[in-house]
C-alpha cells in the first residue's frame, strides 16, 4: 500500500484498475521539412479541413455534453469553438504556413505560445490553458490523422490516470465504467474537474509527477474526499472509503417483508449493456434510442435498430427491456432530422408528437425493428415506451401504426410479434389521464426529470429556478401518487426512470408510493437494491402517506431526514 | 463611442460569457475593443476569444468598451447586455 496526495475534486471514492491515457505520445509532430519543400496551398487547405472537422466535433461534444451532463458544462465547448475561430490564432497560423511552416507545426507553435501566455498568469487562468490544449490536440489529431483514444468505452472499473484530462476527454467518460480519475496536474475548478463532478466520477487532481510511478494494471483507490490516491489499498482502506464495496446482487430483490421490486438500468447504447448487467440490473427500464441517431449523417436503418434491440434482449435474456421510441425535439440538434428551431423546445414539437406526425417515417422504421425484435430469441421481454404523451389520441395513433406495421410484416412474410406498450408519464396531462392510459396500455413509467420540470413550470437548465426543480415538492409527489394509483386500478405496472429512482435516500419513499419498478444509472443499482431489502412496505407506505400530506419541500425533506 | 460597465456574470469574462461576447461582436460590422476600466488605454480586440479571455477579468470588475462603425451603438448595447446579466437568457421570455 502506497499513498499519494493530491486535491480531492469529486468527493466520492472508487477502486479500480489503473489505466493510462497518454495522448501526447500519439500527437508527436513529424520531422519538419525545409520551408522551400512545403506546399503552401496544400498546407492551407489541410488546416482549413482540420478546422472544419474540429468545428463539427466540438458541436457534437457540445450537444452530447448538454444531454448527458448539462447545459452549463456544455458551455465550455462554445468557448472552444471561439478559440478555434479566433482571428488572433487563425491569422498567425495562416501567416506561418505562408512562410513555409507545415500546418501541424504552425498549429503546435501558435497554441504553445497562447498556452504559455495563460500559464504565466494566476491559478485559474492556468486552468483555462487546458481549454487551449484541448483545441490544439483536436486540431493536431485531425491534421495527423490520429484516431482519438476511445475514452467513451473503457473497461468496467477503470481508474483513469493522466498527466491532464481535457474537458472533451472527461465529457465522454462513462460513470458506470470509470471508477475514478487521477491527474498529475489541474485544479478542482478546471472545466474537466467540473464535468467529472457533474458525472459523479471520483476524482483527485494535482497529484504531481509521482503519479508516473503508478503502473497500468495496478489496483488503485481514489478518495476524492481526502484527496488521497492509494496504490494496492488494504481491505481496511477500501472499507473505510465507504460505499466502495457495495455488494452486487444479480438476482432480483424484495423488501424485508417480501414484496418484489424490479431494479432496472437506464442505458443509451449497446456498450452500456454489459456494465449494467455487471451491476446487477434486473433488466433495462429505459433504453434511450435517440443516442442511436446522434453523431451521424443519416438515420439508422431498420436492421441497425433491430441489431441494437436484439443485443439488449440477449444481454438480459430473462428480463424485460423497455425501449423508448425516438425522443428528440428542438433542443437536440440532429442535422438530418431538420428539427424546428423553437423559442420553447421543451413545450414544442418533440417525442411522440413528432413520431405520429412529421417523423412518422422514422417511427415506422422503429416499429418494424421492434416488432421483428419481439419475435426474436428473447423477444417476449420486449416493451415499447412512448415519450412525452399528453393525449389519448397519441396512444390511439400509435396502436393504429403498430397494427399497420404488423399487417405489412405479415404480408411480407416477416416474423413479428406485438411487444407490450407503455407511456412515459412526464406531462401533467398524462398524470391527469393516467387512469385512461392505464386502461389501454400495459405499463406507465414516470420520468421524474421532465415531470418535475412541467409540474413545477421550472426549466431544468435555468439555475434561477433550481430550487423549484426538485421532485420532493409535494405537488410532484402527488403527481406520482396519482399515477401509481391510476396504473394499479387499470392493471398496469408502474415504474420510474428519472434521476429520483436512483437515489438510495428516496428508496423507501418510492416503495411506499407503490412503484413496481425503479430504473436508474447502473452505478446506483447495488445501493438501491440494498435499501429495498431493508425496507418494510408497511412503514414505507406510512412514510409516503405522511409525505403526501406535507405542505412544503422542506417538510418533505425533514420527514425523510435529509440534510 | 464608448461605455464602461461592471461585469455581472459569475464566470467573469470566461467560458460562456466570453464566448457569447465574441459571438455577438462578430455579428456586428462595428469593431469593438475591450479592456479593464482601470488600465487606461490597454484595449484588446473583442472578436478574439484568446484576447478577451486573456484579460482575465473577474466578476465585479469594470470594463471599458470602445466601438467604431456604422452599428457601433447597437453593438455596444448588445455587448453591455451580456456583461450585465447574471444568467444568460437562453430562450424567449414567456
Amino acid at each position: 500500500m502506497r499513498t499519494l496526495a493530491g486535491v480531492g475534486s469529486t468527493p466520492l471514492a472508487g477502486v479500480g484498475v489503473a489505466r493510462w491515457h497518454r495522448p501526447a505520445d500519439e500527437l508527436a509532430l513529424p520531422p519538419r521539412p525545409a520551408p522551400a519543400d512545403v506546399d503552401v496551398e496544400r498546407e492551407r487547405s489541410r488546416f482549413e479541413a482540420a478546422r472544419t472537422e474540429v468545428r463539427e466535433a466540438l458541436e457534437t461534444a457540445r450537444s452530447r455534453t448538454a444531454d448527458r451532463v448539462g447545459e452549463d458544462e456544455a458551455a465550455v465547448f462554445e468557448a472552444h469553438q471561439q478559440f478555434l475561430d479566433d482571428p488572433g490564432i487563425v491569422d498567425d497560423i495562416q501567416d506561418a504556413i505562408d512562410d513555409g511552416t507545415p500546418a501541424p507545426h504552425a498549429v503546435s507553435a501558435r497554441f504553445e505560445a497562447a498556452i504559455d501566455q495563460f500559464e504565466a498568469m494566476d491559478g485559474r487562468m492556468a486552468e483555462r490553458a487546458d481549454d487551449l490544449r484541448d483545441v490544439r490536440d483536436r486540431l493536431l489529431a485531425a491534421l495527423l490523422g490520429v484516431e482519438a483514444v476511445d475514452l467513451a468505452s473503457l473497461p468496467v472499473d477503470t481508474v483513469l490516470l493522466a498527466e491532464r484530462l481535457t474537458p472533451s476527454d472527461t465529457a465522454v467518460l462513462d460513470p458506470d465504467t470509470v471508477a475514478g480519475i487521477v491527474t498529475a496536474t489541474g485544479g478542482r475548478t478546471a472545466h474537466a474537474a467540473i464535468i467529472a463532478r457533474a458525472l459523479s466520477i471520483p476524482a483527485v487532481v494535482g497529484v504531481g509527477d509521482e503519479l508516473d510511478a503508478i503502473e497500468a494494471g495496478t489496483e488503485v483507490l481514489v478518495d476524492g474526499e481526502t484527496g488521497e490516491v492509494v496504490v494496492d489499498p488494504s481491505a481496511e482502506r477500501r472499507a473505510a472509503a465507504g460505499g466502495v464495496d457495495a455488494t452486487v446482487r444479480d438476482a432480483p430483490v424484495e423488501t424485508a417483508d417480501g414484496k418484489p421490486i424490479e431494479v432496472a438500468a437506464n442505458v443509451g447504447s449497446v456498450t452500456e449493456l454489459d456494465p449494467a448487467a455487471a451491476r446487477g440490473a434486473d433488466g433495462i427500464g429505459l433504453f434511450r434510442t435517440e443516442f442511436l441517431y446522434l453523431d451521424r449523417e443519416t438515420a439508422p436503418d431498420e436492421d441497425e435498430l433491430y441489431a441494437a434491440f436484439t443485443a439488449a434482449l440477449a444481454a438480459f435474456p430473462d428480463d424485460r427491456v423497455v425501449v423508448r421510441t425516438l425522443d428528440v425535439g428542438g433542443d437536440k440538434p440532429i442535422s438530418y432530422l431538420d428539427l424546428p428551431t423553437e423559442p420553447n423546445p421543451f413545450l414544442g414539437r418533440r417525442g411522440v408528437r413528432l413520431s405520429v406526425d412529421e417523423h412518422a417515417d422514422l417511427f415506422e422504421t422503429q416499429l418494424r425493428a421492434l416488432l421483428r425484435a419481439a419475435a426474436s430469441a428473447h423477444g417476449e421481454g420486449l416493451a415499447v415506451m412512448l415519450p412525452m404523451v399528453a393525449r389519448l389520441e397519441e396512444v390511439t395513433a400509435v396502436l393504429d401504426r403498430i397494427d399497420a406495421v404488423a399487417d405489412a410484416l405479415e404480408t411480407a412474410g416477416v416474423e413479428y410479434a406485438i411487444p407490450s406498450l407503455g407511456a412515459m408519464i412526464e406531462t401533467p396531462a398524462a398524470v391527469f389521464l393516467a387512469d385512461q392510459l392505464a386502461e389501454r396500455l400495459d405499463f406507465l413509467s414516470i420520468g421524474t426529470n421532465d415531470l418535475t420540470q412541467y409540474v413545477m413550470a421550472a426549466d431544468r437548465e435555468n439555475d434561477g429556478v433550481a430550487a423549484l426543480h426538485d421532485p420532493l415538492h409535494p405537488a410532484v409527489l402527488r403527481a406520482i401518487d396519482n399515477t401509481v394509483t391510476a396504473a394499479h386500478a387499470g392493471d398496469a405496472w408502474v415504474g420510474m426512470c428519472g434521476e429520483m429512482a436512483g437515489d438510495p435516500a428516496l428508496t423507501s419513499l418510492l416503495v411506499g408510493l407503490g412503484l413496481d419498478e425503479l430504473s436508474m444509472s447502473a452505478v446506483t443499482i447495488p445501493a438501491v437494491k440494498a435499501r429495498i431489502m431493508e425496507t418494510d412496505t408497511g412503514e414505507a407506505a406510512a412514510l409516503a402517506a405522511d409525505a403526501l400530506t406535507c405542505s412544503t419541500r422542506e417538510d418533505v425533506r425533514a420527514l425523510l431526514e435529509l440534510e | 463611442m464608448e461605455r464602461t460597465v461592471e461585469v455581472v456574470p459569475e464566470a467573469g469574462l470566461h467560458a460562456r460569457p466570453a464566448s457569447s461576447l465574441v459571438q455577438t461582436v462578430n455579428a456586428f460590422d462595428a469593431t469593438v475593443e475591450i479592456g479593464r476600466a482601470t488600465d487606461g488605454d490597454e484595449l484588446v480586440s473583442a472578436n478574439s476569444m484568446l484576447a478577451v479571455t486573456g484579460l482575465n477579468v473577474t466578476q465585479g470588475e469594470s470594463v471599458r468598451l470602445v466601438a467604431e462603425g456604422p452599428d457601433a451603438a447597437a453593438a455596444l448595447d448588445a455587448v453591455a447586455a451580456i456583461l450585465t446579466s447574471a444568467v444568460e437568457d437562453e430562450g424567449e421570455a414567456s
